[in-house]
């Protein structure tokens, strides 16, 4: 064999990472395709840790530093697993007027976790989305996905309270 | 490309297309501020310092980045305009902290430079006081990401111009933040330390670790001399004040480099931890001792005079110190020659220079490390390559520059390049001491090749014009000599061949405290790069000049000076 030229190995032996293979494949593994491809790993794995990344950057010969770059550019790209729960706040204009802030501020009261992180015991991950346009509910809460109006910091703790009792 | 002309604050100017106002205006003598562009790479247009006014249009344009168009009106100083740019100035003052008179690069900063220019004395928005983390894990280069204006000409310097891509932004809006790789410390990154982000960061983000509080940029001196560090010969800004050197900048758009340096030149010099030797030394009873110049001059010459002398050259020194020794080794008759190994000749194609790197649509790497002999010339491989020119490797060992490559083979399939070369309009060849015969003979078909040969060590050129060729293993054990004598300059004779100490006695020319040094009969001491006069010869077969930057420590004398007089005591 004249080439010595190898290609990366994916992290493990996860049979996900063929379907990671066929999504560069597909894009001719060229570094066009960062953005499908880290989709791709998070569809299939929740998340993108820095293995996930280093491979793909080194699949795709992609600096690391915009691998990484892109993966915290893009709020749909998250890189830690989720929690079991989600709740995202909404902190567009009308439901910050209606108080987002103090709804996210109890959360970090009563959980220790700051938007974009999940809480100790795997369990509430909390998220912000820059309007969800439900501005006529505001301040508004998507709990796991299922949109809540007219929120505020009570509200939430016992919602967020009843996932943590389960 | 066609001239377009455009009136610049009522000044009829002549430009070409495809340049900006920005280029425009500066090749005729007309200044605008500017913060994030930097000439040396691309452009970026974040930070609005370089706004003018363009009759016709309807919003202030960023010259760095708008092109010229026939009859362009452009107005460079209008109140409009100054106000803008002192209020932009403003938003970057309110952002992180921007309190001069405790940053390490007060007084040498862009950004306070444009503040006292647009009398910014005050500013109306309350900063947020987030505090970020410094980041001190590198031993040259430190991160204060709390001075940081996000301008990115570190990220674009690190992309463009040493190629290595260490840098990136992470996050976005107020959160964004300069970083290595996946967000790890400078000191554990990718980062090769080559200082080009630190050369054109123009606030005191990025710090050179040893030079920070070294004081105003107006009371220093700036010296242009020649790396001897490698026989690559970048050409350095060396930063001085009195005769202490604070720091080394590369010289944009000076051959052979075009200003990128790599850690061996522009750190690793003033971190030297090897004690230097600043007066002749000979040996007493068995211990090395002080000795005057006189006296020592006198038991080498009675030496020189007394037996078979071989003369060991390491080239790291100047052509003035080589061409001497070479000439005192022939007066006494003695064998003589350099320690670095024999480059190849490839037998065909034409001689190329270092920047032709980038002006080629292939690139053959045999039997070569740039990357790690002479660095500089590995990271133009790459930046060819991030322009989409093909590398191949053929006998290179792993250790970067694969990541570039289309194709690395050994040199038994060295043909395979070949055919993939043959397409090429002008094919570039870089080898070094590792090519094989077998590998030169298989790119002989494409003879319309231009070659770079990577020098081994430093100025092993500058020995081989004085006349000192490589030394083999059989020309020191095939005869017993009775002195030896080794023109070490700051080198350490690592590396080369070495012939066996026992016996004779040995003349150490050197500028450090070595174990060979502490062998030697005599050692006479040499200056450093940083005192040297002369010239050196680079890889393209150049001529480059040493200028001095500091005196020499009392006690020292230039090797060709030395040698010169031994001449006359022959
Ligand atoms: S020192 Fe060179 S390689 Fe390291 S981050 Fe700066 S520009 Fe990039
Ligand atoms: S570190 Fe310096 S060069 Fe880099 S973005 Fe910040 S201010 Fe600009
Ligand atoms: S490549 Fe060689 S000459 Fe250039 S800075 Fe590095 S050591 Fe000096
Ligand atoms: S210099 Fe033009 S926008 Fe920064």
């Amino acid at each position: 064999m004249p080439l010595d030229f190898t290609k990366p190995t994916p992290p493990s032996d996860d049979k996900r990472w063929k379907l990671v293979q066929a999504t560069m494949r597909r894009w001719g593994n060229h570094h066009d395709a960062l953005i499908e491809t880290l989709h791709t790993v998070q569809e299939s794995f929740g998340y993108l840790d820095n293995d996930a990344l280093t491979y793909v950057a080194a699949a795709l010969r992609v600096p690391l530093s915009r691998a990484y770059g892109v993966a915290t550019f893009y709020h749909f790209f998250r890189l830690k697993p989720a929690g079991k729960h989600t709740c995202v706040v909404c902190t567009g204009t009308a439901c910050y007027i209606k108080g987002a802030d103090q709804i996210l501020e109890s959360i970090r009261q009563a959980y220790d976790v700051k938007p974009g992180e999940t809480t100790a015991d795997g369990q509430i991950s909390v998220l912000t989305a820059r309007c969800l346009g439900a501005c006529g509910l505001a301040a508004a809460v998507v709990y796991d996905g299922e949109v809540a109006g007219k929120q505020d910091a009570a509200s939430t703790l016992e919602r967020l309270g009843k996932w943590v009792e389960q | 490309m066609s001239e377009v002309h455009l009136t610049i604050n009522g000044l009829q100017v002549t430009a070409q297309s495809g340049q900006t106002i920005l280029e425009a205006a500066r090749a005729a003598g007309i200044d605008i501020p500017t913060l994030c562009h930097h000439p040396m790479l691309s452009n970026h247009g974040a930070c609005r310092m370089c706004l003018v006014e363009v009759k016709g249009m309807r919003t202030l344009q960023t010259a760095c980045t708008c092109p010229v168009a026939e009859g362009m009106e452009v107005q460079t100083e209008t109140d409009e305009i100054n106000e803008c740019r002192k209020f932009s100035l403003e938003l970057l003052f309110s952002e992180r902290n921007h309190y001069c008179m405790f940053c390490q690069v007060s007084g040498d900063c862009e950004l306070q430079a444009l503040a006292y220019r647009y009398g910014l004395d005050h500013w109306r928005y309350p900063r947020p006081y987030e505090k970020m983390a410094v980041d001190a894990s590198d031993p040259y280069i430190i991160m204060e990401p709390n001075r940081c204006i996000l301008c990115t000409r570190c990220i674009r310097a690190c992309a463009e111009i040493v190629a290595n891509h260490t840098l990136g932004l992470r996050e976005r809006g107020s959160a964004t933040m300069v970083m290595a790789d996946l967000d790890v410390p400078l000191g554990q990154s990718s980062c090769v330390e080559c200082g080009v982000c630190l050369q054109v960061c123009p606030t005191g983000a990025l710090i050179d670790a040893r030079s920070a509080y070294g004081g105003h940029a107006e009371e220093v001196t700036h010296t242009q001399t020649t790396c001897m560090q490698c026989s690559v010969g970048c050409q350095l800004d060396v930063i001085s004040r009195s005769t202490r050197i604070l720091r080394i900048h590369g010289v944009w758009n000076t051959e052979p480099g075009g200003g990128l340096l790599c850690v061996d030149g522009r750190f690793r010099p003033l971190y030297e931890t090897r004690e230097r030797i600043a007066q002749p030394l000979v040996r007493d009873h068995g211990k090395l001792v002080p000795a005057g110049w006189t006296e020592a001059l006198a038991i080498v010459a009675k030496k020189l005079k007394s037996g078979r002398v071989l003369g060991l050259a390491s080239g790291a020194t100047s052509n003035e110190a080589l061409v001497a020794f070479a000439g005192l080794m022939a007066q006494v008759g003695g064998k003589a020659g350099q320690t670095m190994p024999a480059l190849p000749t490839l037998g065909f194609g034409q001689p190329a220079a270092v920047q032709d790197i980038l002006a080629t649509d292939y690139i053959i790497v045999a039997g070569a490390n740039p990357l790690v002999y002479q660095k500089v010339v590995g990271y133009l491989i790459r930046r060819a390559a991030d322009r989409g020119t093909p590398v191949a490797l053929i006998d290179v060992p792993r250790g970067g520059l694969e990541a570039s490559a289309v194709l690395s083979v050994s040199g038994q399939y060295a043909a395979t390049v070949t055919e993939q070369a043959a397409q090429a309009q002008a094919p570039l060849i870089i080898y070094s001491v590792g090519l094989k015969p077998g590998v030169a003979r298989a790119l002989k078909p494409l003879a319309h090749a231009r070659w770079l040969a990577l020098a081994p060590g430093r100025n092993s050129l500058g020995a081989r014009a004085a006349g000192l060729a490589p030394l083999e293993g059989h020309d020191l054990t095939s005869s017993r000599f009775d002195v030896l004598f080794f023109l070490l300059g700051e080198g350490s004779e690592e590396g080369g061949v070495m012939p066996r100490l026992d016996g004779a006695f040995k003349i150490v020319q050197t500028a450090y405290r070595s174990p060979l040094a502490e062998e030697a009969d005599v050692v006479l001491p040499a200056p450093i790069w940083a005192e040297r006069s002369g010239h050196v010869t680079n890889l393209e077969g150049k001529t480059l000049p040493l200028n001095p930057v500091v005196p020499m420590p009392d006690g020292v004398r230039d090797e060709a000076e030395v040698l010169d007089t031994l001449r006359t005591m022959m």
